[in-house]
């Protein structure tokens, strides 16, 4: 009986780290208004707003589009309305964003799809 | 009055004591002597030459053994150890003789409990028969609790869910875009006299698109409109006709990116018609033989995917791959890898139904049903497998969704798509031939699971594990 209880703990113990571990990174650190660093689309700077209850907002005058946002492995993950997935990866302690239009995970942005961010307020970075 | 009492042992045999734990007889060894229970309780048992245990019964003060041996002269049949110290008669075989041959009632009675023993042996041997009969037992009814569970949880979570998805996308939803045929599409195209738009992922066009097309994924229609409107400008095309194209099997972004293309005020936006791949035939194309997409480290759930691709070389050893044990081990494995594949996916369905449509093989009302369901199906059966309900059914389901993705990556690799799996996480695993032999491992897990799964398991019958009382 003792190993039967055991197998159950076990696994109940092995899908709560699971779910928790599904649940993913604390988003305090990247939390606050970022400034695109040079002009989008001709049009101006993007204002990107990420909340700490995990809304985010990209703004560019007069659009401002809403999604969804997530930390996972040290990187912010965008989700499009679609279920597209864009990822922004920090760095300068979390000052600067670099956000990968392509759609596509890479291990760094690629040039031609790449709009760079930074920090305007908030955060602890 | 006990039974030694009535057999009048009490001038033959020598007492002698036992410590708890001490085997007094051990299975297989030539009868030597036999034994009356003075003080103490003791365990008869059978062990197999693979260590499973049958327990076969506890003795206490009165009771008696090793004259089955003793008079058939074979070797022991069973083991008998100390539970708590004990005081035993032991009588030796020449004793026992004598005694026997003098003693009609004691003769009568070990005959009657030679007669008991072997009623109740064929009685186990029934029960026994019964039990593996039910244990290897799979009725349609495991398949439909398990996937009939699978889709009211994916239903209602669905509706609950702040992600959630309709069940058939664009259904009911009456787009009304033109659709050009692909002549006239062509003819536009050399005359310069339209602007192709390319509504796949980016990944999909860098690798091949109609020479001159704009990309503007649908899945960042929203953030990167404006780019694409910008280039419009910069390249004095406003006024041209858009000609949308890139849909899949499932006929997901181009009719739709089209339909928001209108809603943003573009006054001409026609769609590619005809066979949706056609394009590539007919139209000067752009090819960048490109690498595979990038591949995000998975970490600790990428590790665990190598266990099956070890246990392929298990397999090759014939006394393992019977083995119990290692199907045992198989089942937490394979469980824990479907309920980390489910967890991932669970949450934004919507994400993982633009897996579904980049293997081009689902139809356009089957995918978003499919990115609902299976993630829940791979959660519920993975459960099943690692708490050990229905075992064989679990495996069964488990070999069935491993096929499914064993086509669905071959598939991908054949066509070299530049798709990342949509297994585990949400983006940046590589679909290539490890992926597949990762999946024919957990096939193979769940055939042998199939087969051989007997320890730890809950299933009609009751719960087995390796010490079962018969």
């Amino acid at each position: 009986m003792k190993l039967r209880r055991l197998l159950w703990a076990g696994a109940l113990a092995a899908l709560f780290s699971a779910a928790v571990w599904g649940c993913g990174e604390s988003r305090t650190p990247f939390a606050g208004t970022y400034r695109s660093e040079a002009p989008y689309a001709g049009k101006g700077h993007v204002d990107l707003i990420l909340k700490e209850d995990g809304e985010g907002l990209w703004i560019l005058k007069p659009v401002t589009l809403r999604f969804k946002w997530k930390v996972e492995k040290g990187q912010i993950w965008l989700y499009t309305r679609e279920g597209g997935i864009i990822i922004a990866t920090p760095s300068e302690g979390g000052n600067k964003l670099n956000l990968d239009m392509s759609g596509t995970w890479h291990p760094s942005c690629p040039v031609e799809r790449c709009v760079i961010f930074r920090r305007i307020s908030g955060g602890s970075g | 009055m006990t039974e030694a009492d009535g057999l009048k042992l009490e001038n033959v045999g020598t007492e002698i004591r036992v410590p708890a734990g001490a085997l007094v007889v051990k299975q297989g060894e030539p009868p030597r002597c036999f034994y009356v229970v003075v003080s103490g309780r003791l365990q008869v048992f059978r062990e197999t030459a693979e260590g499973i245990r049958t327990h076969l019964t506890e003795l206490g003060p009165g009771d008696y053994f090793g004259e089955v041996a003793l008079v058939t002269g074979q070797p022991r049949t069973a083991s008998v150890a100390a539970l708590e110290d004990a005081v035993l008669l032991e009588i030796d075989k020449a004793e026992f003789d004598h005694v026997l041959d003098h003693n009609p009632q004691l003769a009568r009675h070990i005959i009657r409990q030679l007669s008991h023993w072997l009623v109740k042996g064929d009685h186990r041997l029934e029960q026994e028969v019964v039990h593996q009969a039910k244990l290897r037992q799979v009725s349609w009814f495991d398949y439909l609790l398990m996937l009939g569970l699978s889709l009211v949880l994916a239903l209602v979570f669905n509706l609950y869910n702040d992600n959630q998805i309709p069940l058939v996308h664009g259904w009911g939803e009456k787009l009304n875009v033109t659709e050009i045929p692909l002549t006239r599409a062509l003819e536009l195209h050399r005359r310069q006299a339209a602007v192709f738009v390319d509504a796949r992922k980016a990944n999909f066009y860098d690798r091949r698109h109609i020479q001159g097309a704009i990309n503007l994924p649908l899945l960042y229609f929203d953030l990167q409109y404006p780019m694409f409107q910008f280039i419009l400008e910069q390249m004095g095309w406003q006024d041209k006709p858009l000609i949308v194209y890139g849909g899949g099997f499932s006929r997901r972004f181009d009719h739709e990116l089209a339909h928001r293309l209108e809603e943003k005020g573009h006054p001409q936006v026609m769609v590619l018609g005809g066979h949706y791949a056609a394009w590539e035939k007919h139209f000067p194309v752009v090819e960048k033989a490109g690498s595979p997409p990038p591949a995000m480290p998975l970490g600790i759930p990428g590790l665990i995917e190598w266990l099956p691709v070890g246990f392929l070389g298990l397999l090759l050893i014939p006394p393992v791959r019977r083995s119990p044990y290692l199907a045992m081990a198989g089942r937490v494995v394979l469980g824990v890898i479907f309920v980390e594949f489910a967890l991932s996916k669970i949450m934004r369905p919507g994400v993982f139904a633009l897996n579904v449509v980049e293997y081009g093989l689902m139809p356009p009302w089957g995918v978003n049903l499919w990115a609902l369901f299976l993630p829940w199906a791979e959660l519920v059966v993975g459960l099943f497998l690692v708490l050990g309900i229905r075992t064989r059914a679990a495996a069964t389901l488990i070999g069935a969704m491993n096929l499914i993705f064993i086509v669905g990556l071959v598939n991908a690799i054949l066509l070299d798509l530049p798709i990342n799996c949509g297994c585990v996480g949400e983006v940046g695993e590589p679909v290539n031939w490890w992926k597949v032999v990762k999946n024919v491992g957990m096939l193979l897990m769940a055939v042998q699971i199939f087969f051989y799964d007997r320890f730890l398991v809950l299933d009609r019958g009751g719960f087995i594990w390796r010490e079962r009382e018969i």
